[in-house]
């Protein structure tokens, strides 16, 4: 396996995200900017580069059209991924945290960031499709969080409910018609929850804690199904389609790297076994903690972004679709 | 691609203002191409790039929207540059051994010796000269099995821990011997003290020859991996073709394992043809 190391980034990685067909990906840096590269040779497509603070977020809607980024300086930005040119911009009091794209890519939400008096507010837009640059700047929905602000957000299968990982370490689940939190699970973490990515049929989900887990849940019922213990915090989680394989990544925080070696320090992206719960297989080769992590829609690659500002990208060999390492006890894939 | 060699400086053309010569691509009988290109440094002088390449079609069926994205031009910082991945942005990593199986656990932290010396404490066993008491000596049992074949005339080989003063140093934490320090060039069993890099010759290597030229480092590794956990099994291959020469190097963790699979491999028959195994013969240490 020869890893694609893309160096497009001055400052550490945030989100990195696939588009649908796994042909493009989309990486946001501290550095303000977000490149967008070819996965199949790292060749980089272009750069998206208006925001004026660091780029916390990004998501990319499924036909690969428009693109949506969320930063530290107040704003969300609406993109045209074929030009790279900013078509809306939506400004707020503070710091956009987490965006993402409704399965029918007509809404959008955002997760502002709780500071100066200012709640944490998650909002959902309606994307006007035909006319990309004439956006209303109102939200369809206002949800107000009074506990814990929200970290991480996604949309429940069909869109008509809203999952957030909270900094305390909670679950919860809101009405898009309502607003209302209809499921909570207070305790699910014991501490912030990092990252939260669905599984390919959208029925569970992985989340990723810095209380060193990542654990697995049903989408419809927030019950926890299993639990991946590790020995750091982790930034990151996805579940890998076709393989019964997660993918974890995280490394102690950023500023303790310096004082351990990068071998004590524990930045590998970590590869667990799904049902088992057993690690199965490590990747070296950043030398940052990874910050966050996605899988090729279709199971052929991932990709690993991490404070060392790279993007590794790592197209499986065919021994990783082939191994069954619990023998009989799994069924073959065919490719 | 099979190699590319590093930036070649001219120094002697560096007429100023001079034009470029022509970017030139020749490919020659074995498909490798070699591109000669020219360029002006920081400090004007002509640089003369060869790149050799060996350029192999590979073709791959995606759905239309992937095809036409192919061909979008570039945006940003990237506006107006050809196709083709940007050396300054994009470069290819090592290759990373993956392998996904149920015992790959991380090993644990290397458990220092038994016989680590109680701190403070000045006894000194006898046999091994560590600092523990000689009854609870663990290398009591080797030290008597190798005073046995002094006794009788045989010469063990000296490497690792049937060595009587690598014992003694190991016994004392490694770097002293009855309490004076020895450096670690001047250990027994540490000749050449500690490296960066690991010389190739510390594992027991068998060379594989008669190797079918279809077999790749995978396969190599498959084949001996049932005597015992193999550390690398690498196919030689041709610098620029990346064909087989039709021999590899297999390094075991043990030198039993080794000795196994070289009396059970040699005149194996693998893929039509007979194997022959050997002991790998250390290189030449490499001139300067």
């Amino acid at each position: 396996m020869k890893p694609i190391i893309l160096q497009g980034h001055e400052r550490s990685l945030t989100q990195i995200v696939f588009n649908a067909e796994g042909d493009l990906l989309f990486s946001a840096s501290k550095d303000n900017v977000v490149n967008v590269w070819f996965t199949s040779n790292g060749e980089r497509l272009g750069t998206f580069g208006d925001h004026k603070g660091s780029v916390w977020t990004v998501a990319c809607d499924s036909q690969t059209k428009y693109l949506v980024t969320g930063a530290a300086d107040n704003t969300m930005r609406l993109w045209d991924v074929r030009s790279g040119k900013c078509l809306y911009v939506w400004e707020f009091l503070t710091a956009v945290k987490r965006v993402a794209w409704s399965e029918d890519d007509e809404m959008l939400l955002s997760i502002t960031e709780q500071r100066s008096g200012q709640p944490s507010v998650i909002r959902i837009f309606k994307i006007n499709r035909e006319d990309p640059a004439n956006q209303s700047s109102t939200p369809l929905r206002e949800i107000i969080l009074t506990g814990s602000k929200a970290t991480v957000a996604l949309w429940a299968p069909l869109s008509d409910h809203i999952i957030t990982g909270h900094e305390s370490g909670k679950v919860a689940k809101y009405d898009t018609k309502t607003g209302e939190e209809v499921m909570v699970v207070e305790e699910s973490h014991r501490g912030e929850i990092t990252d939260i990515q669905l599984s390919p049929d959208g029925t569970y989900f992985i989340t990723s804690s810095k209380d060193k887990t990542a654990r697995l849940f049903d989408s419809e019922t927030l019950q926890e199904m299993k639990v991946y213990p590790t020995e750091t915090p982790l930034n990151s989680a996805c579940i890998a389609p076709l393989r019964p394989y997660v993918i974890l990544g995280g490394g102690q925080d950023a500023m303790s790297v310096t004082t351990t070696s990068s071998r004590a320090g524990k930045f590998e992206s970590r590869f667990w076994h799904k049902l088992f719960e057993e690690e199965v297989g490590r990747v070296r080769g950043h030398f940052g903690p990874i910050n966050t992590l996605a899988v090729h829609p279709q199971g052929k690659a991932y990709a690993s972004g991490a404070e060392d500002g790279f993007v590794r990208v790592h197209w499986f060999d065919d021994s990783y679709f082939r191994s069954r390492p619990y023998g009989d006890l799994e069924p073959e894939v065919e490719l | 691609m099979a190699s590319t060699k590093p930036l070649k400086t001219d120094w002697t053309a560096d007429d100023e203002g001079d034009e470029l010569p022509p970017t030139t691509e020749t490919t020659d009988a074995d498909g490798i191409t070699t591109i000669i290109s020219w360029k002006f440094d920081e400090h004007d002088r002509k640089v003369k790039t060869t790149r050799r390449v060996r350029r192999k079609m590979q073709t791959q069926l995606v759905s239309h929207t992937v095809a036409e994205r192919k061909h979008w031009p570039k945006f940003g910082l990237d506006k107006g540059k050809g196709s083709g991945p940007d050396r300054n942005t994009t470069i290819i990593g090592e290759n990373i051994h993956f392998k996904v199986s149920a015992t790959s656990r991380a090993e644990p932290e290397a458990e220092q010796s038994a016989a680590k010396a109680p701190a403070g404490k000045a006894f000194v066993c006898r046999l091994c000269k560590g600092g523990h008491f000689t009854a609870k000596c663990p290398y009591r049992e080797q030290l008597a099995a190798i005073d046995s074949v002094g006794a009788d005339g045989g010469e063990e080989e000296m490497d690792g821990p049937s060595n009587v003063g690598a014992l003694a140093a190991k016994g004392a934490g490694g770097s002293t011997v009855g309490g004076r320090y020895v450096p670690p060039g001047q250990r027994a069993g540490g000749a050449t003290g500690e490296t960066m890099f690991r010389p190739r010759d510390e594992f027991p290597t068998l060379r594989v020859t008669s190797l079918s030229v279809d077999a790749e480092d995978e396969d190599l590794r498959d084949l001996f991996a049932r005597f015992g956990r193999v550390v690398r099994a690498n196919v030689v291959r041709d610098r620029d073709t990346r064909e087989s020469k039709g021999f590899g190097f297999v390094s075991f963790e043990s030198r039993k394992d080794a000795e196994a699979a070289l009396s059970k491999m040699n005149g194996f028959g693998y893929d039509s043809l007979i194997l022959s195994v050997s002991w790998s013969q250390p290189r030449e240490p490499r001139q300067p």
